[in-house]
């Protein structure tokens, strides 16, 4: 079996022209093609990777910050509103019961003026009423009187001096039924 | 050459063949003569190259920011030799100007040395001295340059070559062997490693193999059974070399990069 290895051993670590040509050139070309293309390539991709998530985390911390600030100020105008809602209450609470006391004191002072109106309307129909009747009662009398007396009334004098007498009667009673 | 080839033919009738360590010096197939000329070695060399140019290259073009699966895949690669091996050893900071020539490294050496089981090539493409010697040389003049610009020549030498706590008589002994370790035994020692492993993962697995093809179809006797033993053992034996080069691979760029560290001054 020995005999199949007739080179000696040490060849093996003697490097022939053309492999050291080929390993360097090999050598060369692998390595520029790692730090060229490869490795930067892959580099831009782990950059990029990087960026996108760390901009992720920004973002979405940022969009918990507008959120929480967005909160606070939708509280604030909660409470505002409750407030504001409150004070409109109580106004109108106020308000309420002004007018109703202003309506109140109107319709009071209408109520008053409607009975002083009816009073005087009364008053003067009352006056009417008295002077319409004196005519009146003055004729009727008179024509009543004429017949029961008959003749006795033929004469002028008579007659005027009856009716005198007979109105004073009824103005001095329509005096104290005025009264 | 032929005297070879013609012993292992004639032994192929009466016996296994048996790889031996001419599989690794391979006749000149390609541009014969020139500085240029390929053996089978070279040319599983460049087919690998291209491959990768290609594979790589393509993932790398159409990298997303949503990785699939293979491109997510490709990139745990990265980062793992990038966190793992890099700063793991020197730190970010230091780390990170040695990224692109680590990962080029550790890359490179895996594919190559997965070469040595994939059906067709069936030799690791690191598998002549050259090869893990450039990288060897690399990584070399990486930490040469590294300790020049970090401390300056002269203090990286003092600091290597004379430890602290040595007596002064002993100095003599161990000033030569630190220089001969920082000159060329740390290239040397990775150069060697990765090629004689895989010289020792191809030469297990062809055995194996080979005893295997020999066993079971060519000598049809009792030793069948044999076969199927070496049967299993090439399965596992391939499986082991899978695993082999990876190791290599990560030893190699792990290394490289403690040497480039040492060249940097200790805080």
């Amino acid at each position: 079996m020995e005999t199949l290895a007739e080179t000696s051993g040490i060849a093996l670590f003697i490097p022939k022209v053309y492999d050291i040509v080929w390993s360097l050139i090999i050598l060369v070309v692998v390595a520029v093609f790692f730090y060229k293309f490869f490795l930067p390539k892959f580099q831009s991709v782990f950059d990029e990777r990087t960026a996108k998530i760390e901009g992720g985390i920004a973002k979405a911390q940022k969009d918990q910050e507008a959120a929480r600030a967005a909160k606070e100020q939708y509280e604030a105008q909660l409470s505002n509103a409750r407030v504001e809602a409150s004070k409109i209450r109580d106004d109108a609470r106020a308000e309420a019961s002004h007018i109703v006391a202003d309506a109140r004191s109107r319709a009071e002072s209408e109520a008053a003026q409607i009975t002083a109106n009816a009073q005087r309307s009364l008053a003067s129909q009352q006056q009417q009423a008295l002077v319409s009747l004196k005519g009146e009662v003055g004729a009727l009398a008179t024509a009543l009187a004429g017949k029961i007396l008959g003749a006795k009334l033929e004469d002028p004098g008579v007659q005027s001096s009856m009716i005198d007498s007979m109105i004073d009667d009824l103005d001095s009673g329509a005096k104290t039924a005025a009264k | 050459m032929t005297d070879v080839f013609g012993a292992g033919l004639v032994l192929a009738a009466s016996g296994p063949e048996i790889p031996t360590i001419d599989d690794f010096l391979p006749p000149e197939i390609l541009f014969q003569g020139t500085p240029f000329a390929m053996n089978r070695i070279v040319l599983v060399r460049v087919v690998m190259t291209v491959v990768i140019l290609l594979v790589l290259g393509i993932t790398a073009a159409r990298a997303k920011l949503v990785p699939g699966r293979w491109q997510g895949f490709v990139e745990w690669g990265i980062e793992y030799v990038r966190d793992k091996i890099v700063y793991e050893v020197m730190g970010e900071v230091r780390g990170k100007r040695y990224v692109p020539m680590i990962t080029t490294m550790f890359f490179t050496i895996l594919l190559f040395n997965l070469c040595g089981i994939i059906p067709g090539m069936n030799i690791a493409a690191t598998a002549t001295v050259m090869m893990p010697l450039a990288f060897a040389l690399w990584t070399f003049v990486q930490y040469w340059r590294a300790a020049t610009r970090e401390q300056g020549l002269l203090t990286f030498l003092k600091h290597e070559c004379v430890p602290q706590g040595v007596p002064p008589v002993m100095l003599i002994l161990v000033i030569p062997i630190q220089l001969l370790d920082v000159v060329v035994i740390r290239p040397l020692s990775l150069t060697v490693r990765l090629f004689a492993n895989m010289m020792a993962g191809h030469i297990i697995l062809a055995l194996c193999l080979s005893a295997t093809q020999f066993f079971l179809i060519e000598a049809h006797n009792a030793m069948a059974a044999f076969g199927a033993i070496t049967l299993i053992a090439g399965f596992v034996m391939t499986l082991f070399e899978a695993f082999v080069a990876y190791l290599q691979a990560f030893i190699f760029a792990t290394l490289s990069t403690v040497y480039i560290n040492l060249s940097y001054p200790e805080d």
